[in-house]
């Protein structure tokens, strides 16, 4: 069921990127409805039904509470249903608070699909792009960090047997943690010193000398240092199928943008509620974004249909 | 052909003054294209830094004269870091990324090779070496035999001619150092790999090395093939340290002060002795006439020899731990790692647990140590319930521990800080304290330690510290963790006299180890620890002639002679005791 996963890294970052900006800017209730189950549905494939039921109480409190603030501070609108404290809690006010909430609760759902979909592998290839180097450097960091974390535990456990510090008072306990956090410091640099080595040892950083000499002369110190270029090796492959997908999202990106800035998309809570308006431009933004939100979910679905039917097969 | 020359090279590092400081000094040899040279000698003699002069990379700085060259061409002119490959000692510190896969590349990314390309390299590779399997895993969930086999895997890739080893197996248990040995055996053969190894563990690496070389204070002291070695060792100093170092054939050869080449593997070992002291086993079956008397009088000397361990156990005294039925488990969802684990150490004796990787002998001993709480069983340390010891009073006077990764002890800046700190923990004086860490160190032999970093010391110094330090305490049972790992012949037998003294004071040695040599030689019992539990319990002559894998090589290469021979010595004493008679 990991079927999405499996997109490029830029594919995906194409994907969560032009989806959540488009349900941040939008106002429209069909848009965002439409962000909102796609997004769930595709938490519930990613994470199991399980995870998604478990969590559902969390985000409908959240939406409550963010649905329900709205109207209490917003006086705006024209239709009110009651006073409070002598202030009008109006019609148009209640629904911006739930769009409000819709796109808190969408955006909230997107990311928690994308921490589960962009794995770090996927994130440092994209920091590669950025930055060759600065990708390293957080792989590093990544090999390092379990590293560490092993080593305090076991010098905490050692020092333990030492019977040093080891009462139950407050400063007794700080004094043992700070003690074995400061001994880390040497450590990491010991640590640091080697890997450089190892680092050197392959070549890292290495100046390929081309000695230019001039024809005639004999001009040894005329060495010409350049650096070798490092290349940058992934096990990620750009198929036609990932080229699709950011077609398909660049596109729905731009016909909602431009439909919600010209085409009748757009729609307006405020001082009254604006009216949704079908037409041809409008149907197509419904129907692009829709299946862009639905589409993680639909693959995870045929993926796994596609494999009971291949299990049944066998 | 000859792929490296080193000619007069002398080294001395930057603080090193007079003449004695040479690191190296007049060293010379040369290796042909193909050839598994295996470097050896005492720690301290100079195999480091002469590999890592090897590869200018690495080098360390410092005065250095004489020259090197590499296929020919001066190092220095060299211009590819992927011809000569090195693999260091800490497997941990040679990986640079956090994906296997990245690892790999990493070299070939520093070259400069299209992805294509480096695809099929590292997929090449990570064939040869078997290690697809983890292709795609973090590498800090790999096992430690894993991540030194991922290092040289991450070299190999490169390309190398010339691979340089720095006691790459010092880290690992037995079983991985073995495997990791026999892939640098599958590359010297079936890719023609010219390798420079330095090894303090000979007994698997010395069989199949064309040449050896044994450095002593930074000088080439011999240099000859594996089955010379024993008597030039001999012609230049019959009681040489290295001699301990040796594979147990050639000790039990030179024990006899055979002449000539000697035998090198276990098969060669027990062909010689067939050849020359069969007799000895037949004259015991004549002696004995017919089968049916063999076993009755075995069954015999079984029978007393088990009273006679009643005997001696009940001399050993007081018990000083003792675990009953204990049960534990890491996590409420995890399998259990401790299935009723019963036994117990008594003053005075050393009790040896062996056993494979990951079958919890450590868990055993952190239960024991009080770091882990067993969720069924007792157990006791000096006859109280450990859940009753309240605070650090379990570790004073009364229980240390010792962990395999003994710079884990070590929190401060200087050695002597460190002994300090403890003397505070028992009340002594500010103004003793420094005073009395030296006379300790002093009577430890490791007075010119105590103003190093705990980094600065050697794997053997730093052991002898870590116990010196654990012993201040006063201990009445000792843990030891792996003690023997990374350790040459030489610390080793330091080890075996410290324990020896431990004993005569009347403390409980409680070791897990691998090292069936350490404990054929040293315990007083040992146990056999496997799935989860404690099999066999017994002294060591009769629990590792029981034992047909799990033994010592001496006794491999004794046992159709006399199985329940199962130390070097004892082997040479019982040949000398059959040539007396």
């Amino acid at each position: 069921m990991k079927a999405f996963k499996n997109f490029h890294p830029v594919s995906l970052a194409v994907y969560f990127l032009s989806v959540l900006t488009v349900l941040m800017f939008t106002k429209n209730p069909v848009l965002q409805a439409e962000a909102l189950v796609g997004a769930a549905l595709f938490l519930g494939a990613l994470q199991g039904v399980g995870t998604l039921l478990s969590d559902a109480p969390f985000y409908l409190a959240l939406f409550a509470m963010t649905a329900l603030t709205n109207p209490l501070f917003s006086h705006n609108g024209v239709t009110p249903l009651f006073f409070m404290n002598g202030n009008p809690v109006t019609l148009e006010a209640l629904l911006y608070g739930v769009s409000l909430a819709a796109t808190v609760i969408g955006a909230l759902i997107l990311c928690r699909c994308f921490c589960d979909v962009m794995t770090s592998d996927k994130i440092l290839y994209l920091a590669m792009a950025a930055s060759p180097k600065f990708s390293l450097v957080l792989s590093m960091a990544l090999r390092f960090i379990p590293m560490l974390v092993k080593r305090f535990h076991r010098v905490e456990r050692a020092q333990r047997t030492m019977g040093l510090y080891s009462g139950k008072s407050v400063s007794d306990r700080v004094k043992f943690h700070v003690r074995v956090f400061l001994s880390m410091i040497p450590w990491t640099l010991e640590n640091a010193m080697e890997t450089s080595a190892s680092m050197r040892a392959r070549g890292y950083g290495k100046y390929i000398k081309r000695a230019e000499k001039i024809k005639n002369g004999k001009n040894v110190k005329n060495v010409k240092c350049e650096k070798k270029k490092r290349t940058n090796f992934s096990l990620f492959k750009f198929t036609p199928r990932d080229a699709a997908l950011i077609f398909v999202c660049l596109l729905s990106f731009g016909i909602s943008l431009l439909g919600e800035a010209f085409f009748s998309v757009g729609f307006e809570y405020y001082p009254r509620l604006g009216a949704l308006r079908l037409t041809a431009w409008s149907a197509a933004v419904y129907a692009v974004f829709g299946a862009v939100t639905f589409m993680p979910f639909l693959i995870e679905v045929k993926e796994a249909l596609v494999w009971k039917y291949c299990v049944s097969k066998i | 052909m000859e792929i490296l020359r080193v000619e007069n090279l002398s080294f001395r590092y930057p603080n090193g003054e007079g003449e004695s400081d040479f690191a190296l000094s007049d060293i010379n040899f040369s290796v042909s294209r193909g050839e598994f040279v295996v470097l050896c000698g005492v720690s301290g003699c100079g195999k480091t830094t002469l590999l890592r002069l090897i590869k200018k990379e690495c080098a360390p700085a410092g005065e250095k004269s004489g020259r090197i060259f590499y296929n020919g061409v001066p190092l220095e002119d060299t211009e590819n870091a992927g011809e000569i490959g090195f693999v260091g000692q800490n497997p941990e510190c040679g990986i640079v990324t956090d994906k296997v896969w990245h690892e790999l590349a990493f070299g070939l990314e520093n070259m400069g090779l299209s992805t294509d390309a480096i695809r099929r390299r590292v997929g090449e590779t990570a064939s040869f070496f078997g290690i697809q399997s983890i292709f795609r895993k973090k590498t800090d969930e790999l096992s430690g035999g894993q991540k030194q086999l991922l290092n040289l895997a991450s070299v190999m890739v490169m390309g190398p001619k010339l691979l340089l080893l720095d006691e790459p197996t010092s880290r690992l248990d037995p079983i991985a150092a073995a495997d990791f040995i026999s892939t640098l055996q599958k590359l010297n053969r079936e890719t023609g790999l010219s390798i420079i190894l330095s090894e303090h563990r000979l007994e698997e690496v010395l069989p199949t090395a064309d040449r050896v070389i044994l450095m002593e204070n930074g000088k080439i002291l011999i240099c000859d093939a594996p089955r010379k070695i024993g008597e030039r060792l001999a012609e230049e100093n019959s009681r040489h340290p290295m001699m301990r170092a040796m594979p147990s054939a050639v000790r039990i050869y030179r024990g006899l002060d055979m002449r000539g080449e000697s035998p090198l593997t276990v098969r060669e070992g027990r062909d010689f002795l067939l050849n020359n002291f069969s007799g000895a086993a037949r004259s015991d079956k004549d002696f004995c006439g017919g089968e049916a008397k063999e076993i009755k009088e075995a069954k015999e000397k079984e029978s007393e020899r088990t009273a006679e361990n009643k005997k001696s156990r009940r001399d050993f005294g007081v018990l000083a731990a003792e675990m009953k039925n204990v049960w534990f488990r890491y996590g409420r969802a995890l399998p259990d790692v401790l299935r009723g684990v019963s036994f117990d150490v008594r003053r005075g004796e050393a009790f040896c647990i062996l056993g494979g990787n990951g079958v919890g002998k450590t868990t055993a001993l952190n239960v024991l140590a009080g770091l882990d709480r067993a969720y069924r069983g007792s157990v006791s340390v000096n006859g109280k319930r450990i859940s009753e010891y309240r605070g650090a009073s379990l570790y004073r006077e009364n229980l240390a521990y010792l962990p395999q990764d003994t710079s884990a002890l070590f929190v401060k800046d200087t050695v002597i800080e460190d002994l300090c700190e403890i003397f505070s923990m028992a009340g002594v004086k500010k103004s003793d304290r420094e005073a009395l860490a030296a006379e300790l160190a002093k009577k430890a032999g490791l007075s010119h330690l105590l103003r190093r970093h705990p980094y600065d010391v050697s794997g053997g110094e730093m052991q002898r510290l870590a116990l010196c330090k654990v012993l201040i305490s006063k201990p009445k049972i000792l843990l030891l963790d792996e003690p023997t790992i990374g350790l040459d012949a030489f610390s080793k037998d330091e080890l075996r006299n410290i324990i020896k003294g431990l004993k005569s004071d009347g403390v409980a040695v409680l070791a897990v180890t691998h090292d069936a040599e350490f404990a054929a030689e040293c315990a007083d019992r040992c146990a056999l620890f496997f799935d989860g539990e404690i099999l066999s319990v017994a002294e060591p002559s009769l629990f590792f002639s029981e034992n047909n894998f799990y033994t010592t090589a001496a006794n491999r290469i004794a046992r159709d002679i006399w199985k329940d021979a199962v130390t070097c010595g004892e082997v040479v004493r019982r040949c000398k005791e059959y040539c007396g008679s």
